[in-house]
């Protein structure tokens, strides 16, 4: 516990810097503005900043992309609630209840509770990063490839049952993903795959480029003949103070959010946008008043945005633990520190003890600076809004080219993200799941390399994954999660999604 | 997301071929395409993976789980209720999108960047001349400006050194 106390003095002691403190500050001003940006998500926002980092050392470039993404979780609430249009995907649930307490006029109040519970869930998962990480790295310096093979596999599976539509869709889309990261030369043989004979293509497809065109191009492409220009409510400081019984009945969704998000954001998937949806459905189940929910419900507002910011905290665990990301920004981000020469992975935090402690402490600080400035300014971030969408649009394709170009210079990412965006389109009209395009794609070479150095280490026996206790477990739960999954398919019954409401909401 | 008009679409007839039939299928027809194309690269065996063996296990399963969205598609959305309303919009998008990207080596980010946003705000959107202007020159200016000189990310230069 000492050590950790100085561990996180450490971390402080750089988080305080000025230069970090800048672009932490920088990062949640980014975040929030285009958290607030249909069409420009968290993933979209990072992706665009990537280049800009290239020139900046590592603490301060993961320090500024973090800052981007739970700015993001903050922004996305504000439209939501004002506007009932989601920034970002995560702040679909939020809608429901925040417009409806906009149309009560409880505008203020429901900003209020979601940037305090905001502030809370970031500090419960920042608590649990700090704990969970070091303890997490330390265990995995015991896994060798099968490990990572069985590691790897688990996740495929959790993702497949986690995921907020169908299972067989994700898988699907999981598979794409995987497909796509076998483009390149492949590292044991030399062969190179799928390249169509540009050379370009030698290195791989990029996350950079595929994310931008899934995520940022495809919502263009959704949204561009949208004339309206939004009216805002524009909320006085005043107003944004919630009543006694305003607290009273959030305190608890807010503290069920931040456990509940920080533990999903753990596990591989869309964990901000699933955690959401769960916790909607968990407060509207054990809610006195299920009827509120709908009409302007605080618990609807207190705990979904609890629990996307405390899933987007979870999910750098397993980044900077295990070097594995088990989300579409996390993907960015580890491609981010590798850019700077950086494996993340188990010997992270021995190795980087400035970097992942001086990130830690940035997220404290990043979190106070969202809570002190998103509330008095709230007012002038929804002018942005004002912004007829015809000028914003093109606007940001111009960002979108810029940076996927930026990245390595190559115009080829360029036709890349624009095909990307196209699939990405036409797999929203189908309601596919895009994050596991994303995630498959970095998980694909991960996942063969293991694979196969476990079966040059077993001289070709599959009997290696059996042996060694850590991947049999994970083999089994892996199993276990894919029988579950494939259990609502074979007996026709209702499965989690049904009973949290998310099938309902996906239909609509 | 669905757009206002599909939302106020109502919904045509339940019969007919579904959405997951046709998703599946095309699934299903890429496994084949990626199998094929897998046929150049030594498969292995399974002690002894080639650069072939693991996309070859992908395709197969592309193709299988393709094959059961399809198979078990038959209660989703008929094909002919996904509405296209943004489709011709998309389509200008992704193909100024692809010569702003040729233009980009050829031309520079600034002037590719400005012709790129005139097209979009004054000929698509029909905005006033003034604020096309505006925000073409002061966007192309202005982002070369704090990516390209104070962040220092190099962007494309055209022949003029503009």
């Amino acid at each position: 516990m000492i050590e950790t106390f100085n561990d996180l003095m450490l971390g402080f002691s750089i988080a305080f810097q000025p230069e970090v403190l800048v672009y932490a500050f920088a990062g949640c001003i980014i975040g929030t503005l285009v958290g607030m940006m249909p069409g420009l998500g968290p993933l979209a926002g990072i992706s665009l900043l990537l280049p800009a980092t290239f020139g900046l050392n590592p603490i301060v470039a993961i320090v500024l992309l973090a800052g981007v993404y739970y700015g993001a979780m903050y922004g996305g609430s504000t439209t939501s609630i004002l506007m009932r249009i989601p920034g970002e995907a995560a702040s679909v649930m939020t809608c429901v209840d925040g417009y409806a307490m906009t149309q009560n006029g409880r505008a203020g109040p429901a900003l209020a509770i979601a940037a305090i519970g905001s502030f809370f869930a970031g500090t419960v998962g920042v608590i649990g990063l700090m704990l969970l990480a070091p303890t997490l790295a330390t265990f995995a310096l015991r896994f060798g490839p099968p490990e990572y093979t069985a590691l790897l596999l688990m996740g495929l599976f959790v993702l497949a049952y986690m995921s907020g539509g169908s299972m067989l869709k994700t898988l699907a889309m999981a598979i794409f993903g995987l497909l796509l990261g076998m483009i390149g030369i492949d590292i044991m043989s030399g062969y190179t795959r799928f390249s169509f004979g540009i050379v370009e293509l030698g290195d791989g497809v990029g996350i950079v480029s595929v994310a931008v065109g899934l995520f940022g191009i495809s919502e263009i492409l959704l949204t561009a003949g949208n004339q309206d220009t939004p009216q805002v409510q524009k909320p006085t400081l005043r107003e944004l103070i919630p009543s006694k019984e305003e607290f009273r009945r959030s305190a608890g969704p807010i503290m069920r959010g931040s456990l509940l998000g920080f533990m999903i954001g753990i596990i591989p998937g869309s964990a901000h946008i699933i955690s959401s949806f769960v916790s909607y459905g968990i407060e509207r189940r054990i809610s006195n008043h299920p009827e509120r929910f709908g009409n302007g419900a605080i618990e609807g507002v207190a705990g979904p945005e609890s629990a996307n910011n405390a899933a987007a905290t979870g999910a750098f665990v397993p980044m900077l633990a295990l070097g594995i990301p088990t989300s579409p920004v996390t993907a960015v981000m580890i491609a981010a520190i590798m850019i700077h020469g950086i494996s993340p992975g188990p010997m992270l935090i021995q190795e980087q003890p400035e970097l992942f402690w001086g990130f830690v402490a940035s997220m404290y600080v990043g979190n106070l600076v969202l809570l002190i400035l998103n509330l008095p300014m709230v007012g002038l971030f929804v002018n942005l809004l004002r912004i007829p969408y015809a000028y914003m649009y093109p606007c940001i394709l111009a960002f979108c080219i810029l940076g996927v170009y930026s990245v390595s210079n190559s115009i080829i990412d360029v036709w890349i993200m624009l095909m990307m965006g196209g699939v990405g389109y036409v797999l929203r009209k189908f309601h596919f799941d895009l994050a596991p395009v994303a995630l498959g794609l970095v998980l694909g070479p991960m996942l063969e390399l293991s694979l196969r150095q476990s079966l040059a280490l077993s001289g070709g026996e599959y009997g290696i994954f059996l042996e060694r206790p850590i991947a049999l477990t994970m083999f089994c739960l892996g199993g276990l999660l894919l029988l579950l999954a494939l259990k609502p398919l074979i007996f026709k019954s209702k499965d989690w999604r049904s009973k949290v409401g998310l099938e309902d909401e996906e239909a609509t | 997301m669905e757009t206002p008009a599909e939302q106020q679409t109502p919904p045509p007839s339940s019969t007919g071929i579904k959405s997951d039939q046709v998703s599946g299928l095309v699934l299903v027809a890429l496994a084949i395409y990626i199998g094929w194309l897998n046929r150049k690269f030594p498969v292995g065996s399974l002690a002894d993976p080639g650069p072939g063996y693991v996309p070859l296990l992908l395709a197969i399963g592309l193709g299988l789980i393709g094959l059961l969205v399809a198979v078990l598609g038959g209660h989703s959305r008929p094909l002919a209720a996904i509405r296209w309303p943004e489709g011709t919009r998309a389509v200008i998008i992704l193909v100024a999108c692809t010569a702003a990207g040729v233009a980009l080596e050829h031309i520079g980010y600034r002037l590719t960047i400005f012709a790129f946003l005139v097209f979009f705000i004054g000929a698509i959107e029909r905005r006033r001349p003034l604020p096309v202007a505006l925000v073409s020159v002061g966007f192309s200016l202005g982002s070369y400006f704090v990516i390209g000189d104070l962040l220092h990310v190099p962007l494309p230069v055209g022949p003029w050194g503009f």
